[in-house]
């Protein structure tokens, strides 16, 4: 019984695990660029799912403040030469101080207002962080070069980089982080029950309203984190995290509000699909067909898996 | 009598004076968000800048009035009505989108004013302007003109240099307008080559394409193609995307161990600092001008020493010294009808014939469409210790070709 319910309770992992071992064998290549690039999405996903599932907004600005991460990070390195991964720390800080100010002007002011209030003013947030960086840096590309970034290892005959390993090492540790937070901190505690009922929350002395200040707050600060490992492999550019939003919110729908293993899980879905169609030639272009195309399958088999109970 | 006379020559040495002071009104439409537009529209204030500190043309001074067309076709399109309707400019400048141009096209065919355009290598522009536009100057390559080019480039340079050999050419092309076309354009290429026919008969006996996904489109992970790439082994890898694919794209071909003979990017601009990183020794590049062209012409080297004294950075990119050729162009052709009457005018551009900072000497010539276009080449530079050096057309080489591409090992 217990091996059955163990089976049961980890089936997505066992199920990944089962689709990254066939993709392994028949294409190696597009297995491990799948899981690194698969890994990115989950890093950045996981602050989005955070704020969506506990204060309830869906952030339309979370690309541009990953944007703004990476200018941050790329200050450091010219003015300082602090290498990106370094600069996680500050940037993180410093991201985090951001997005209380952010909540506190603005977000905090629309949090009883409708969804559609909401979204308009995260999308107003969005331009202005977006013009700002055109403003100060223009859309001139901008890029730090560490010689490691491009760095790989060859296994079994086949040749990969390793600088991407990172992401995964990297989306473990914010998920692991998150969850330890959620269940043995009391502050998670706290925000693990306002993201359940926040009435309920609220009439037992929880503090709504720091717990939504912190959860916002801590979202934009792991965008730093996402920031300072992206800085050596991609250029900088104002509208760099603007595709992310979207990507972002694929995974939320496709893991399910606070599922944030689930984030994790579709990030290498999707990124291993992705992977296999730009590994065959000719199809590359179709790679966005198919993550999205995978995505709503998985909603319309769990709405139908739904229907049917 | 003599009264009335008084009054009358008062009145015309007045209108004189008052015509005399009058401007000349030029319009110009340039993206300034994007580096291109912003530093062409730069070089252009530098031009007027220096022709009425000469005292101008025609004794009247040159006025310049730039609109940002924020590169969308809908307000570049605007823009022209708006500066023929509301600021009554003489002359259309500017351009960069060929998207942007090709709604432009049907609004400056309703005012006809003379048009001198530095942007858009697309030529369905020219199909939309027609044959019969005399008033249409366009002086930019258009895409067909850069693909012979290119051609007759790697030809000369395939006879220059005995141990370079092309034969196999990859094309790497970003899945927007751009790339594709430039995909489509290698096909013709393709197709004529194999039956010994066009620029290219010499250097192209096989052929592959291969799209990816932008930077500046969400995407980003080339190592997918660049695999591709590497099992068809080519001697030209060309890629044709934008600025944000550069560094991510050699980054990735040294991880995965990816070093064709030529490596060439085609993007319209490059990032900031490319040179500064030591992946990018060896990259070629197609492109109209480079900042070592000053070492071989003084009209180059005025215009990069007049730049940066006025603006305080440097030109980096093509847009800024044909931005430059733009205004300068006119001028001459101002100057040499002695009026900007249009069909003296148009009679007079067509007879002008100017040292650009381009480096090459730019006269006008029918096209395959239109009766007035400029230049018809791009040129092939390299990036040699952090500049872009000219290595074709070989009478303007400022460097040796750096060939095969270097090793990745140590960089």
């Amino acid at each position: 019984m217990e091996k059955i319910s163990f089976l049961r309770k980890h089936r997505g992992i066992l199920i990944l695990v089962a689709i990254l071992v066939v993709v392994a064998i028949w294409r190696p290549l597009a297995a491990i660029y799948g899981v690194q690039r698969g890994s990115l999405y989950a890093l950045i996903g996981l602050p989005l799912a955070l704020t969506l599932g506990v204060v309830g907004i869906m952030n339309l600005a979370h690309g541009d403040l990953l944007s703004l991460g990476t200018y941050i990070v790329y200050l450091f390195a010219v003015n300082t030469g602090m290498d990106p991964l370094v600069s996680i720390i500050p940037v993180f800080f410093l991201l985090f101080i951001l997005g209380v100010v952010i909540y506190k002007l603005t977000v905090t002011r629309v949090l009883k207002a409708g969804h559609l209030n909401q979204l308009l003013l995260t999308f107003g947030i969005s331009m202005i962080v977006l013009e700002l960086m055109k403003v100060i840096w223009t859309t001139r590309p901008r890029s730090v070069y560490v010689d490691y970034s491009s760095s790989s290892t060859t296994i079994a005959g086949v040749r990969f980089g390793t600088y991407e390993l990172l992401y995964v090492v990297l989306a473990f540790a914010v998920l692991i982080a998150l969850q330890l937070f959620l269940k043995k901190t009391r502050l998670g505690q706290a925000t693990f029950a306002v993201g359940q009922n926040p009435r309920g929350a609220k009439i037992v002395g929880i503090n709504t309203d720091f717990v939504y200040l912190f959860v916002f707050g801590l979202s934009v600060a792991i965008l730093g984190i996402a920031a300072g490992v992206m800085v050596p492999r991609f250029a900088i550019f104002p509208s760099v995290g603007a595709a992310f939003t979207m990507k972002s919110f694929s995974l939320v729908a496709m893991a399910g509000l606070g599922n944030l293993t689930g984030i994790l899980i579709s990030g290498i879905v999707l990124g291993v699909g992705e992977a296999i169609v730009q590994s065959i030639p000719g199809y590359a272009g179709w790679s966005d067909i198919v993550f999205f195309g995978v995505l709503i399958a998985v909603i319309m088999i769990r709405s139908l898996r739904r229907q049917s109970l | 009598m003599k009264k009335v006379f008084l009054v009358l020559l008062m009145a015309a040495v007045t209108s004189l004076i008052v015509f005399a002071a009058t401007p000349i009104k030029i319009g110009a439409v340039l993206p300034l968000g994007d580096i291109t537009g912003d530093q062409a529209a730069k070089a252009m204030r530098l031009a007027v800048s220096e022709i009425n500190a000469e005292g101008g043309l025609l004794g009247r001074p040159l006025e310049l009035i730039v609109i940002d067309d924020e590169m969308t076709p809908e307000k570049g399109a605007a823009a022209i009505s708006r500066l023929a309707t509301v600021d009554r400019v003489d002359f259309f400048v500017g351009g960069m989108s060929t998207a942007v141009h090709f709604a432009q096209i049907p609004v400056m065919k309703s005012f006809q004013k003379v048009t001198i355009w530095i942007g858009a290598a697309g030529s369905q522009c020219e199909v939309a302007v027609g044959p019969d536009a005399d008033w249409y100057f366009h002086l930019h390559p258009w895409d067909y003109q850069q693909g012979a080019s290119y051609g007759q480039g790697w030809t000369d340079l395939a006879e220059a240099y005995p141990d370079i050999e092309i034969n196999k050419v990859f094309l790497a092309y970003e899945e927007g307008a751009f790339g594709t076309g430039s995909h489509e354009a290698y096909l013709v290429l393709q197709a004529l080559a194999a039956e010994g026919q066009g620029a290219w008969a010499e250097v192209m006996s096989d052929y592959m394409g291969v799209s990816f996904k932008s930077a500046t489109l969400g995407g980003g992970d080339y190592r997918a193609m660049l695999q591709q790439a590497k099992k068809y082994d080519p001697d030209l890898f060309v890629w044709a995307g934008y600025d944000a694919d550069a560094l991510p794209m050699l980054q990735q071909a040294k991880e995965v161990g990816f070093s064709p003979k030529f490596f060439v990017g085609a993007p319209p601009g490059w990032p900031a600092h490319f040179g500064d990183s030591p992946l990018a020794e060896g990259v070629t590049l197609y492109g109209m001008w480079a900042p070592t062209i000053n070492r071989i012409s003084p009209v180059a080297e005025h215009f990069w020493n007049a730049y940066i004294e006025m603006f305080k950075e440097e030109p980096a990119t093509y847009f800024a010294p044909l931005g430059y050729t733009n205004i300068y162009f006119l001028a001459e052709g101002i100057k040499a009808a002695g009026t900007i009457e249009k069909s003296a005018l148009i009679k007079a551009l067509e007879q002008v014939e100017y040292a650009s900072p381009i480096g090459d000497v730019l006269k006008i010539a029918p096209s395959n469409v239109i009766k007035h276009q400029g230049f018809t080449a791009q040129k092939i530079l390299q990036w040699q210790g952090g500049e872009q050096h000219v290595i074709w057309p070989l009478e303007l080489k400022t460097a040796e070709p750096e060939y095969p591409f270097p090793s990745w090992d140590g960089r």
